[in-house]
Protein backbone atom coordinates (compact mmCIF):
# COMPACT_ATOMS: atom_id res chain seq x y z
CA UNK A 1 0.00 0.00 0.00
CA UNK A 2 1.22 3.70 -0.82
CA UNK A 3 1.82 5.74 2.24
CA UNK A 4 -1.13 8.49 2.53
CA UNK A 5 -0.15 12.13 3.87
CA UNK A 6 -3.00 13.93 5.44
CA UNK A 7 -3.17 17.37 4.76
CA UNK A 8 -5.72 19.12 7.24
CA UNK A 9 -6.83 22.81 6.23
CA UNK A 10 -9.45 24.66 8.35
CA UNK A 11 -12.53 26.62 6.70
CA UNK A 12 -13.42 28.72 9.87
CA UNK A 13 -14.48 32.36 8.46
CA UNK A 14 -10.67 33.72 9.51
CA UNK A 15 -8.99 31.31 7.65
CA UNK A 16 -11.00 31.76 4.58
CA UNK A 17 -10.70 35.29 4.35
CA UNK A 18 -6.52 34.70 4.91
CA UNK A 19 -6.17 33.02 1.67
CA UNK A 20 -6.77 29.00 3.51
CA UNK A 21 -9.04 27.61 0.34
CA UNK A 22 -5.80 28.74 -1.83
CA UNK A 23 -3.45 26.94 0.26
CA UNK A 24 -5.67 23.79 -0.09
CA UNK A 25 -5.10 24.10 -3.88
CA UNK A 26 -1.62 24.78 -3.70
CA UNK A 27 -1.06 21.32 -2.44
CA UNK A 28 -3.80 19.48 -4.63
CA UNK A 29 -1.76 21.08 -7.37
CA UNK A 30 1.46 19.33 -6.12
CA UNK A 31 -0.65 16.04 -7.28
CA UNK A 32 0.57 17.54 -10.81
CA UNK A 33 4.18 17.53 -9.79
CA UNK A 34 4.35 14.16 -8.94
CA UNK A 35 7.07 12.74 -11.34
CA UNK A 36 9.33 16.13 -11.28
CA UNK A 37 9.06 15.64 -7.06
CA UNK A 38 9.78 12.30 -7.03
CA UNK A 39 6.75 11.33 -4.71
CA UNK A 40 6.02 7.88 -4.16
CA UNK A 41 3.56 8.65 -1.54
CA UNK A 42 -0.07 10.08 -2.13
CA UNK A 43 -1.03 13.46 -0.82
CA UNK A 44 -4.94 13.69 1.21
CA UNK A 45 -6.63 17.50 1.53
CA UNK A 46 -9.50 17.64 3.63
CA UNK A 47 -10.60 21.66 3.49
CA UNK A 48 -14.10 20.87 4.85
CA UNK A 49 -14.11 21.47 8.49
CA UNK A 50 -13.10 24.56 11.01
CA UNK A 51 -10.65 23.69 13.14
CA UNK A 52 -9.29 26.80 14.48
CA UNK A 53 -9.88 27.26 18.56
CA UNK A 54 -12.27 30.26 18.41
CA UNK A 55 -11.24 31.74 22.10
CA UNK A 56 -7.11 31.78 21.47
CA UNK A 57 -5.57 33.88 19.66
CA UNK A 58 -6.06 34.08 15.67
CA UNK A 59 -3.36 31.77 13.81
CA UNK A 60 -5.11 31.69 10.72
CA UNK A 61 -4.76 29.92 8.27
CA UNK A 62 -4.32 27.25 10.20
CA UNK A 63 -3.30 23.79 8.68
CA UNK A 64 -2.21 20.31 9.97
CA UNK A 65 0.21 18.59 7.98
CA UNK A 66 0.43 14.81 9.05
CA UNK A 67 -0.41 15.87 12.80
CA UNK A 68 2.01 18.47 12.66
CA UNK A 69 -0.12 21.75 13.94
CA UNK A 70 1.01 24.75 11.68
CA UNK A 71 -0.53 28.41 12.51
CA UNK A 72 -0.19 31.95 10.22
CA UNK A 73 0.70 29.65 7.27
CA UNK A 74 1.41 30.17 3.78
CA UNK A 75 1.03 28.45 0.77
CA UNK A 76 4.92 28.13 0.32
CA UNK A 77 5.30 27.43 3.78
CA UNK A 78 2.52 24.52 3.63
CA UNK A 79 4.13 22.97 0.39
CA UNK A 80 7.63 22.49 1.62
CA UNK A 81 6.61 21.08 5.08
CA UNK A 82 4.20 18.41 2.83
CA UNK A 83 7.11 17.92 0.19
CA UNK A 84 9.38 17.30 2.67
CA UNK A 85 7.10 15.24 4.86
CA UNK A 86 6.28 13.16 1.84
CA UNK A 87 10.16 12.45 1.35
CA UNK A 88 10.26 11.10 4.65
CA UNK A 89 7.56 8.53 4.59
CA UNK A 90 9.56 7.41 1.19
CA UNK B 1 -3.45 38.82 -9.30
CA UNK B 2 -6.47 36.79 -9.57
CA UNK B 3 -6.76 33.44 -7.92
CA UNK B 4 -4.14 34.07 -6.07
CA UNK B 5 -3.42 35.07 -2.45
CA UNK B 6 -0.63 37.55 -2.26
CA UNK B 7 0.59 40.11 0.51
CA UNK B 8 -1.65 42.25 -1.63
CA UNK B 9 -4.89 40.46 -0.76
CA UNK B 10 -4.05 40.07 2.42
CA UNK B 11 -3.18 44.29 3.05
CA UNK B 12 -6.72 44.88 1.10
CA UNK B 13 -8.76 42.21 3.30
CA UNK B 14 -6.70 43.37 6.70
CA UNK B 15 -7.85 47.06 6.02
CA UNK B 16 -11.91 45.78 5.58
CA UNK B 17 -11.67 43.79 8.43
CA UNK B 18 -10.21 46.71 10.99
CA UNK B 19 -12.46 49.03 9.71
CA UNK B 20 -15.32 47.04 9.99
CA UNK B 21 -14.08 45.95 13.34
CA UNK B 22 -13.83 49.56 14.29
CA UNK B 23 -17.28 50.12 12.84
CA UNK B 24 -18.81 47.44 15.93
CA UNK B 25 -16.75 48.72 18.37
CA UNK B 26 -17.71 52.63 18.27
CA UNK B 27 -13.90 53.23 19.49
CA UNK B 28 -13.54 55.69 16.50
CA UNK B 29 -10.83 57.50 18.69
CA UNK B 30 -8.65 54.73 17.95
CA UNK B 31 -8.73 55.54 13.76
CA UNK B 32 -5.47 56.42 14.09
CA UNK B 33 -4.13 53.61 15.64
CA UNK B 34 -5.09 51.07 12.88
CA UNK B 35 -2.14 51.33 10.46
CA UNK B 36 -0.22 50.03 13.59
CA UNK B 37 -2.46 46.90 14.05
CA UNK B 38 -2.69 46.11 10.18
CA UNK B 39 1.43 46.94 10.11
CA UNK B 40 3.05 45.58 13.16
CA UNK B 41 6.73 46.05 14.76
CA UNK B 42 9.69 48.29 12.99
CA UNK B 43 10.41 46.47 10.05
CA UNK B 44 9.11 47.04 6.47
CA UNK B 45 7.59 43.66 5.10
CA UNK B 46 7.02 44.86 1.56
CA UNK B 47 8.42 48.34 0.78
CA UNK B 48 11.44 50.49 1.59
CA UNK B 49 10.17 51.55 5.12
CA UNK B 50 7.38 50.92 8.06
CA UNK B 51 6.48 54.56 7.60
CA UNK B 52 5.32 54.18 3.74
CA UNK B 53 3.90 51.79 4.75
CA UNK B 54 1.63 52.95 7.36
CA UNK B 55 0.89 55.77 5.23
CA UNK B 56 -0.22 53.60 2.42
CA UNK B 57 -2.47 51.65 4.70
CA UNK B 58 -3.72 54.88 5.96
CA UNK B 59 -5.27 56.03 2.48
CA UNK B 60 -6.53 52.85 2.27
CA UNK B 61 -8.68 53.02 5.44
CA UNK B 62 -9.95 56.37 4.57
CA UNK B 63 -10.88 55.06 1.45
CA UNK B 64 -12.82 51.94 3.23
CA UNK B 65 -14.37 54.61 5.38
CA UNK B 66 -15.95 56.65 1.91
CA UNK B 67 -13.14 59.64 2.50
CA UNK B 68 -11.26 61.00 -0.39
CA UNK B 69 -7.55 60.19 -0.88
CA UNK B 70 -4.90 62.96 0.19
CA UNK B 71 -2.23 64.13 -1.70
CA UNK B 72 1.20 63.34 0.01
CA UNK B 73 1.79 66.91 -0.21
CA UNK B 74 -0.76 67.69 3.14
CA UNK B 75 -0.23 66.56 6.38
CA UNK B 76 -3.32 65.33 8.38
CA UNK B 77 -3.82 62.32 10.65
CA UNK B 78 -6.48 59.79 9.46
CA UNK B 79 -8.97 60.87 12.01
CA UNK B 80 -8.99 64.60 10.27
CA UNK B 81 -12.27 65.03 8.45
CA UNK B 82 -12.96 61.48 10.11
CA UNK B 83 -16.26 62.61 11.46
CA UNK B 84 -17.60 62.95 7.78
CA UNK B 85 -17.85 58.58 7.26
CA UNK B 86 -19.81 58.60 10.77
CA UNK B 87 -23.57 58.58 9.34
CA UNK B 88 -25.55 55.77 7.66
CA UNK B 89 -25.94 58.10 4.58
CA UNK B 90 -23.84 57.72 1.16
CA UNK B 91 -20.42 59.83 2.46
CA UNK B 92 -18.19 59.08 -0.92
CA UNK B 93 -17.76 60.97 -3.95
CA UNK B 94 -16.66 60.19 -7.17
CA UNK B 95 -14.09 59.22 -8.57
CA UNK B 96 -14.68 55.46 -6.95
CA UNK B 97 -11.88 53.96 -8.12
CA UNK B 98 -8.64 55.70 -7.99
CA UNK B 99 -4.60 55.24 -7.74
CA UNK B 100 -2.93 55.98 -4.58
CA UNK B 101 0.06 58.04 -6.46
CA UNK B 102 2.58 57.41 -3.65
CA UNK B 103 2.14 53.57 -3.92
CA UNK B 104 2.52 53.31 -7.08
CA UNK B 105 5.48 52.09 -8.75
CA UNK B 106 5.19 54.01 -11.70
CA UNK B 107 5.87 51.14 -13.70
CA UNK B 108 7.11 51.47 -17.37
CA UNK B 109 4.51 51.74 -19.86
CA UNK B 110 3.88 49.22 -23.20
CA UNK B 111 7.16 48.48 -24.99
CA UNK B 112 9.61 46.28 -26.16
CA UNK B 113 12.99 44.89 -24.70
CA UNK B 114 15.65 42.70 -25.94
CA UNK B 115 16.72 40.46 -23.12
CA UNK B 116 19.91 39.06 -21.99
CA UNK B 117 18.83 35.71 -23.79
CA UNK B 118 19.42 37.18 -27.06
CA UNK B 119 21.59 35.26 -28.73
CA UNK B 120 22.62 37.15 -31.89
CA UNK B 121 21.54 34.52 -33.76
CA UNK B 122 22.37 33.72 -37.42
CA UNK B 123 18.39 34.04 -38.48
CA UNK B 124 18.10 37.11 -36.69
CA UNK B 125 14.01 36.67 -37.50
CA UNK B 126 13.23 39.86 -35.67
CA UNK B 127 14.99 41.99 -38.19
CA UNK B 128 13.36 40.18 -40.99
CA UNK B 129 9.46 40.73 -39.71
CA UNK B 130 9.80 44.24 -38.31
CA UNK B 131 7.52 46.57 -40.90
CA UNK B 132 9.78 49.89 -39.55
CA UNK B 133 13.33 48.56 -39.39
CA UNK B 134 13.19 49.40 -35.64
CA UNK B 135 14.93 46.30 -35.04
CA UNK B 136 18.66 45.71 -35.88
CA UNK B 137 21.93 44.26 -34.87
CA UNK B 138 24.30 45.69 -32.82
CA UNK B 139 27.30 44.33 -31.49
CA UNK B 140 26.04 40.65 -32.19
CA UNK B 141 22.61 41.64 -30.19
CA UNK B 142 19.18 42.67 -30.88
CA UNK B 143 18.89 46.28 -30.90
CA UNK B 144 15.16 47.98 -30.77
CA UNK B 145 15.28 51.54 -31.26
CA UNK B 146 11.97 53.02 -29.24
CA UNK B 147 11.98 55.93 -31.86
CA UNK B 148 10.57 53.72 -34.62
CA UNK B 149 9.13 51.20 -33.02
CA UNK B 150 5.32 50.56 -33.23
CA UNK B 151 5.02 48.33 -30.75
CA UNK B 152 3.60 45.23 -32.61
CA UNK B 153 5.11 42.40 -31.05
CA UNK B 154 6.06 40.59 -33.97
CA UNK B 155 10.01 40.33 -33.29
CA UNK B 156 9.01 39.56 -30.16
CA UNK B 157 7.01 36.62 -31.17
CA UNK B 158 8.87 35.20 -33.95
CA UNK B 159 12.07 35.00 -31.70
CA UNK B 160 13.57 31.73 -31.20
CA UNK B 161 14.68 31.95 -27.69
CA UNK B 162 11.33 34.28 -26.81
CA UNK B 163 14.19 36.71 -25.82
CA UNK B 164 12.05 39.59 -26.48
CA UNK B 165 9.50 40.88 -24.06
CA UNK B 166 6.92 43.05 -23.40
CA UNK B 167 7.36 45.55 -20.61
CA UNK B 168 3.84 46.66 -19.84
CA UNK B 169 2.00 47.97 -16.54
CA UNK B 170 -0.71 45.31 -15.58
CA UNK B 171 -3.17 48.10 -14.35
CA UNK B 172 -2.82 48.99 -18.05
CA UNK B 173 -2.92 45.86 -19.40
CA UNK B 174 -5.99 45.21 -17.43
CA UNK B 175 -8.08 48.10 -18.47
CA UNK B 176 -9.99 47.20 -20.95
CA UNK B 177 -11.21 50.67 -22.23
CA UNK B 178 -7.42 52.43 -22.09
CA UNK B 179 -8.25 54.64 -19.16
CA UNK B 180 -4.97 54.37 -17.39
CA UNK B 181 -2.32 57.35 -18.40
CA UNK B 182 0.49 58.90 -16.90
CA UNK B 183 1.29 62.38 -14.58
CA UNK B 184 4.37 64.33 -14.51
CA UNK B 185 6.22 61.76 -11.96
CA UNK B 186 5.01 58.67 -14.59
CA UNK B 187 2.90 57.37 -12.11
CA UNK B 188 -0.41 55.82 -13.31
CA UNK B 189 -3.45 58.01 -13.20
CA UNK B 190 -6.78 57.21 -13.67
CA UNK B 191 -9.05 59.34 -17.05
CA UNK B 192 -11.91 58.99 -15.23
CA UNK B 193 -13.82 60.43 -18.67
CA UNK B 194 -12.79 56.98 -19.81
CA UNK B 195 -12.74 54.80 -16.74
CA UNK B 196 -16.02 52.80 -15.81
CA UNK B 197 -14.83 51.22 -12.44
CA UNK B 198 -14.99 47.50 -13.24
CA UNK B 199 -12.45 47.21 -10.84
CA UNK B 200 -9.88 45.37 -13.11
CA UNK B 201 -6.93 47.84 -12.20
CA UNK B 202 -6.96 47.55 -8.48
CA UNK B 203 -7.04 43.52 -8.24
CA UNK B 204 -4.64 43.59 -11.02
CA UNK B 205 -2.10 45.85 -9.50
CA UNK B 206 1.37 44.06 -8.21
CA UNK B 207 1.49 46.87 -5.98
CA UNK B 208 -1.14 47.20 -4.64
CA UNK B 209 -1.48 51.25 -5.45
CA UNK B 210 -4.95 51.27 -6.98
CA UNK B 211 -8.42 51.21 -4.85
CA UNK B 212 -11.65 51.91 -4.63
CA UNK B 213 -13.83 53.54 -2.18
CA UNK B 214 -16.22 51.46 0.30
CA UNK B 215 -19.49 52.29 2.56
CA UNK B 216 -18.38 49.36 4.84
CA UNK B 217 -18.40 51.84 7.72
CA UNK B 218 -21.83 53.84 6.88
CA UNK B 219 -23.21 50.20 5.96
CA UNK B 220 -22.24 48.72 10.10
CA UNK B 221 -23.54 51.79 11.78
CA UNK B 222 -27.44 51.39 9.55
CA UNK B 223 -27.40 47.39 10.88
CA UNK B 224 -26.34 49.13 14.66
CA UNK B 225 -29.13 51.54 13.85
CA UNK B 226 -32.81 51.94 14.37
CA UNK B 227 -33.87 51.70 10.79
CA UNK B 228 -34.73 48.23 9.16
CA UNK B 229 -32.20 47.09 6.43
CA UNK B 230 -32.39 44.53 4.07
CA UNK B 231 -29.56 42.80 1.82
CA UNK B 232 -29.99 41.68 -1.72
CA UNK B 233 -27.21 39.23 -2.50
CA UNK B 234 -26.30 39.14 -5.86
CA UNK B 235 -25.76 35.04 -7.36
CA UNK B 236 -22.11 34.47 -7.62
CA UNK B 237 -21.97 34.41 -4.12
CA UNK B 238 -22.01 30.89 -3.99
CA UNK B 239 -18.65 29.37 -2.57
CA UNK B 240 -17.72 32.84 -2.17
CA UNK B 241 -17.27 32.44 1.66
CA UNK B 242 -15.70 29.08 1.61
CA UNK B 243 -16.91 25.48 1.96
CA UNK B 244 -19.08 26.25 5.37
CA UNK B 245 -21.03 28.88 3.78
CA UNK B 246 -24.17 27.09 2.47
CA UNK B 247 -26.68 29.64 1.18
CA UNK B 248 -28.73 29.15 3.70
CA UNK B 249 -26.12 29.33 6.11
CA UNK B 250 -25.01 32.80 4.99
CA UNK B 251 -28.52 34.24 5.04
CA UNK B 252 -28.32 33.21 8.64
CA UNK B 253 -24.98 34.68 9.31
CA UNK B 254 -26.66 38.22 7.38
CA UNK B 255 -29.10 38.09 9.61
CA UNK B 256 -26.92 37.95 12.37
CA UNK B 257 -24.57 40.84 11.62
CA UNK B 258 -27.78 42.75 11.53
CA UNK B 259 -29.90 42.38 8.12
CA UNK B 260 -33.89 41.96 8.67
CA UNK B 261 -34.39 40.30 5.47
CA UNK B 262 -32.14 38.87 2.62
CA UNK B 263 -32.94 38.76 -0.81
CA UNK B 264 -32.00 36.96 -3.54
CA UNK B 265 -30.79 39.21 -6.75
CA UNK B 266 -31.44 36.42 -8.93
CA UNK B 267 -35.30 37.14 -8.31
CA UNK B 268 -34.75 40.58 -9.72
CA UNK B 269 -32.93 39.11 -12.71
CA UNK B 270 -35.34 36.75 -13.48
CA UNK B 271 -38.02 40.07 -13.96
CA UNK B 272 -35.23 41.50 -16.06
CA UNK B 273 -35.15 38.41 -18.31
CA UNK B 274 -38.87 38.29 -19.08
CA UNK B 275 -38.53 42.49 -19.79
CA UNK B 276 -35.36 41.98 -22.63
CA UNK B 277 -37.00 39.34 -23.81
CA UNK B 278 -40.25 41.22 -24.80
CA UNK B 279 -38.28 44.34 -25.42
CA UNK B 280 -36.24 41.83 -28.04
CA UNK B 281 -39.51 40.10 -29.20
CA UNK B 282 -41.06 43.50 -30.02
CA UNK B 283 -38.22 45.97 -31.20
CA UNK B 284 -35.84 44.09 -33.05
CA UNK B 285 -34.91 44.36 -36.11
CA UNK B 286 -37.94 46.37 -36.83
CA UNK B 287 -36.91 49.34 -34.36
CA UNK B 288 -33.69 48.19 -33.11
CA UNK B 289 -30.98 46.72 -35.25
CA UNK B 290 -30.22 44.79 -32.35
CA UNK B 291 -30.61 44.76 -28.75
CA UNK B 292 -27.63 44.49 -25.99
CA UNK B 293 -28.28 43.23 -22.20
CA UNK B 294 -28.03 45.97 -19.67
CA UNK B 295 -27.04 44.37 -16.17
CA UNK B 296 -23.72 44.75 -16.41
CA UNK B 297 -22.92 48.51 -15.80
CA UNK B 298 -19.67 49.10 -16.70
CA UNK B 299 -20.21 47.41 -19.64
CA UNK B 300 -23.61 49.08 -20.60
CA UNK B 301 -22.03 52.25 -19.85
CA UNK B 302 -19.26 51.49 -22.40
CA UNK B 303 -21.90 50.36 -24.78
CA UNK B 304 -23.89 53.40 -25.37
CA UNK B 305 -20.38 55.64 -25.17
CA UNK B 306 -18.85 53.28 -28.00
CA UNK B 307 -21.99 53.39 -29.60
CA UNK B 308 -23.02 56.48 -29.86
CA UNK B 309 -25.83 58.39 -29.77
CA UNK B 310 -27.61 56.89 -32.65
CA UNK B 311 -27.22 53.40 -31.30
CA UNK B 312 -27.39 53.60 -27.92
CA UNK B 313 -31.06 52.89 -27.32
CA UNK B 314 -29.97 49.28 -28.83
CA UNK B 315 -28.94 48.65 -25.42
CA UNK B 316 -31.48 47.72 -23.29
CA UNK B 317 -34.11 49.65 -21.03
CA UNK B 318 -34.82 47.12 -18.45
CA UNK B 319 -33.89 47.85 -15.34
CA UNK B 320 -30.75 45.95 -13.58
CA UNK B 321 -31.17 42.67 -11.33
CA UNK B 322 -29.58 45.55 -8.70
CA UNK B 323 -32.57 48.04 -8.96
CA UNK B 324 -35.33 45.66 -9.93
CA UNK B 325 -34.63 43.75 -6.51
CA UNK B 326 -34.40 46.55 -4.48
CA UNK B 327 -37.54 48.20 -6.05
CA UNK B 328 -39.07 44.83 -4.92
CA UNK B 329 -37.96 45.44 -1.84
CA UNK B 330 -39.03 48.53 -1.14
CA UNK B 331 -42.71 47.70 -1.97
CA UNK B 332 -43.06 45.35 0.23
CA UNK B 333 -40.57 47.21 3.10
CA UNK B 334 -41.57 50.78 2.11
CA UNK B 335 -38.74 52.78 4.98
CA UNK B 336 -35.99 50.61 4.09
CA UNK B 337 -32.97 50.58 3.31
CA UNK B 338 -31.23 48.23 0.75
CA UNK B 339 -27.39 46.95 0.74
CA UNK B 340 -26.63 45.39 -2.67
CA UNK B 341 -23.60 42.90 -1.73
CA UNK B 342 -21.87 41.81 -5.19
CA UNK B 343 -18.62 40.95 -6.81
CA UNK B 344 -18.78 44.02 -8.45
CA UNK B 345 -16.96 47.35 -8.17
CA UNK B 346 -19.13 48.94 -11.20
CA UNK B 347 -22.58 48.80 -9.63
CA UNK B 348 -21.09 51.10 -7.07
CA UNK B 349 -20.88 53.37 -9.59
CA UNK B 350 -24.47 52.24 -10.67
CA UNK B 351 -26.13 53.03 -7.14
CA UNK B 352 -24.07 56.75 -7.42
CA UNK B 353 -26.77 57.31 -10.32
CA UNK B 354 -29.65 59.96 -9.43
CA UNK B 355 -32.47 57.49 -10.84
CA UNK B 356 -30.84 54.72 -8.58
CA UNK B 357 -30.20 56.49 -5.43
CA UNK B 358 -33.04 56.36 -3.66
CA UNK B 359 -33.53 52.70 -4.97
CA UNK B 360 -29.77 51.33 -3.78
CA UNK B 361 -28.52 52.77 -0.49
CA UNK B 362 -25.31 50.81 0.24
CA UNK B 363 -22.92 48.39 -2.10
CA UNK B 364 -20.40 46.32 -1.06
CA UNK B 365 -18.43 43.50 -2.39
CA UNK B 366 -18.45 40.06 -1.30
CA UNK B 367 -14.99 40.73 -0.18
CA UNK B 368 -15.89 44.09 2.22
CA UNK B 369 -18.42 41.38 3.65
CA UNK B 370 -15.94 38.77 4.16
CA UNK B 371 -14.12 41.46 6.20
CA UNK B 372 -17.58 42.46 7.97
CA UNK B 373 -18.08 38.85 8.66
CA UNK B 374 -14.21 38.27 10.01
CA UNK B 375 -14.92 41.11 12.41
CA UNK B 376 -18.41 40.19 13.82
CA UNK B 377 -16.52 36.32 13.65
CA UNK B 378 -19.35 34.54 12.28
CA UNK B 379 -18.69 30.70 12.14
CA UNK B 380 -21.85 29.83 9.54
CA UNK B 381 -22.48 27.38 11.73
CA UNK B 382 -26.30 27.95 11.81
CA UNK B 383 -29.08 26.94 9.28
CA UNK B 384 -31.83 29.39 7.79
CA UNK B 385 -34.65 27.79 7.96
CA UNK B 386 -36.40 29.21 4.88
CA UNK B 387 -34.00 29.28 2.24
CA UNK B 388 -32.56 31.79 0.83
CA UNK B 389 -34.81 32.65 -2.48
CA UNK B 390 -36.92 31.33 -4.89
CA UNK B 391 -34.98 32.63 -8.11
CA UNK B 392 -34.79 30.10 -10.95
CA UNK B 393 -31.88 28.91 -12.87
CA UNK B 394 -31.43 31.31 -15.08
CA UNK B 395 -31.77 33.84 -12.80
CA UNK B 396 -29.17 32.75 -10.68
CA UNK B 397 -26.85 31.88 -13.63
CA UNK B 398 -26.32 35.51 -14.56
CA UNK B 399 -23.45 35.25 -12.69
CA UNK B 400 -21.72 32.87 -15.00
CA UNK B 401 -20.83 35.04 -18.38
CA UNK B 402 -23.54 33.29 -21.20
CA UNK B 403 -25.75 33.19 -18.56
CA UNK B 404 -27.57 36.26 -19.31
CA UNK B 405 -27.78 35.66 -23.16
CA UNK B 406 -29.13 32.50 -22.05
CA UNK B 407 -31.97 33.62 -19.63
CA UNK B 408 -33.35 35.93 -21.77
CA UNK B 409 -33.20 33.28 -24.89
CA UNK B 410 -34.88 30.99 -22.38
CA UNK B 411 -38.07 33.17 -21.77
CA UNK B 412 -38.05 34.18 -25.68
CA UNK B 413 -38.28 30.21 -26.22
CA UNK B 414 -40.94 29.59 -23.42
CA UNK B 415 -42.85 31.94 -25.36
CA UNK B 416 -42.12 31.18 -29.04
CA UNK B 417 -40.56 27.85 -29.19
CA UNK B 418 -39.97 28.46 -33.27
CA UNK B 419 -38.27 31.89 -33.01
CA UNK B 420 -34.24 31.40 -33.62
CA UNK B 421 -32.18 34.01 -31.98
CA UNK B 422 -29.01 34.73 -33.01
CA UNK B 423 -26.95 35.34 -29.51
CA UNK B 424 -23.22 36.94 -29.61
CA UNK B 425 -21.33 37.55 -26.22
CA UNK B 426 -18.43 39.20 -24.76
CA UNK B 427 -16.43 39.00 -21.89
CA UNK B 428 -13.64 41.72 -20.85
CA UNK B 429 -14.05 44.99 -21.94
CA UNK B 430 -11.39 44.99 -24.85
CA UNK B 431 -13.36 42.31 -25.87
CA UNK B 432 -16.30 43.85 -25.72
CA UNK B 433 -14.91 46.85 -28.07
CA UNK B 434 -14.39 44.23 -30.40
CA UNK B 435 -17.97 43.03 -30.27
CA UNK B 436 -19.53 46.32 -30.66
CA UNK B 437 -17.48 47.56 -33.33
CA UNK B 438 -19.41 44.58 -35.40
CA UNK B 439 -22.10 45.88 -33.88
CA UNK B 440 -21.69 49.49 -35.15
CA UNK B 441 -20.53 48.25 -38.26
CA UNK B 442 -24.48 46.53 -38.95
CA UNK B 443 -22.59 43.27 -38.66
CA UNK B 444 -24.60 42.28 -36.11
CA UNK B 445 -28.17 43.05 -36.96
CA UNK B 446 -30.58 40.80 -35.24
CA UNK B 447 -28.48 40.03 -32.74
CA UNK B 448 -28.98 39.62 -28.87
CA UNK B 449 -25.32 40.95 -27.71
CA UNK B 450 -24.37 40.03 -23.87
CA UNK B 451 -21.69 42.00 -22.79
CA UNK B 452 -19.57 41.30 -19.39
CA UNK B 453 -16.98 43.42 -18.24
CA UNK B 454 -14.99 40.77 -16.50
CA UNK B 455 -13.50 37.79 -17.94
CA UNK B 456 -15.40 34.56 -17.00
CA UNK B 457 -18.90 37.20 -15.84
CA UNK B 458 -19.58 38.52 -12.62
CA UNK B 459 -17.72 35.49 -10.61
CA UNK B 460 -14.47 37.19 -12.27
CA UNK B 461 -15.76 40.48 -10.74
CA UNK B 462 -12.75 42.61 -8.78
CA UNK B 463 -15.31 41.95 -5.29
CA UNK B 464 -14.69 38.07 -5.29
CA UNK B 465 -12.44 35.98 -2.89
CA UNK B 466 -12.35 32.70 -4.73
CA UNK B 467 -10.88 31.57 -8.55
CA UNK B 468 -12.96 31.69 -11.12
CA UNK B 469 -13.33 28.47 -12.42
CA UNK B 470 -14.21 27.06 -9.03
CA UNK B 471 -16.78 29.86 -8.55
CA UNK B 472 -18.17 29.63 -11.78
CA UNK B 473 -19.22 25.76 -10.85
CA UNK B 474 -20.45 26.63 -7.57
CA UNK B 475 -22.86 29.06 -9.13
CA UNK B 476 -24.21 26.80 -11.92
CA UNK B 477 -24.56 23.98 -9.30
CA UNK B 478 -26.95 26.38 -6.89
CA UNK B 479 -28.60 27.03 -10.01
CA UNK B 480 -29.32 23.39 -10.93
CA UNK B 481 -31.06 23.08 -7.69
CA UNK B 482 -33.66 26.09 -8.49
CA UNK B 483 -37.03 24.63 -9.01
CA UNK B 484 -37.70 26.33 -12.32
CA UNK B 485 -36.03 27.45 -15.44
CA UNK B 486 -37.57 30.63 -15.79
CA UNK B 487 -40.29 32.83 -14.77
CA UNK B 488 -42.40 32.49 -17.85
CA UNK B 489 -42.06 28.78 -17.04
CA UNK B 490 -44.90 27.87 -14.16
CA UNK B 491 -47.39 30.55 -15.63
CA UNK B 492 -48.75 28.35 -18.05
CA UNK B 493 -46.54 28.16 -20.95
CA UNK B 494 -44.88 25.46 -22.14
CA UNK B 495 -41.19 25.35 -21.67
Amino acid sequence: MKPRLDVEVCVCTQCVMNGALDIADSVESLKKLKSQLRLKSSVHVDASRGICDKDKHDCSPLVIVDGERLEKTTSEMVMSKVISAMRKTD
Amino acid sequence: MRGIFTPVTNLRRQVFKKVAELAFSGEFDQIDELPYRIIKGEVASYRESVFKERAIVAERIRLACGLNLRSASEHAPISRDFNKALTTERVFELPLVDVIPFACNACDTVHYEVSNNCQGCLAHPCTSVCPVKAVSLVDGRSTIDPEKCLKCGRCASVCPYSAIIKRERPCAAACGVGAIESDDLGRARIDHEKCVSCGQCLVSCPFAAIADKSQIMQLILALKGEGKVFAEIAPAFVGQFGPLATPSKVKAALLEIGFDGVYEVAQGADDVSVSEAEEFLEKVPEELPFLATSCCPAWSVFAKRTLGEKLAGCVSCSLTPMVATARIIKAEHPDSRVCFIGPCAAKKLEAFRRTVRSDVNYVITYEELMGIFAAKEIDFSKDCEEPIGDATETGRNYAVSGGVAEAVVSCIKTKHPEREVSIERAEGLANCKKMLTLAKAGKRNGYLLEGMACEGGCVGGAGTLQPLAKAAAAVRKFASEASRKNKLVDEGQPE
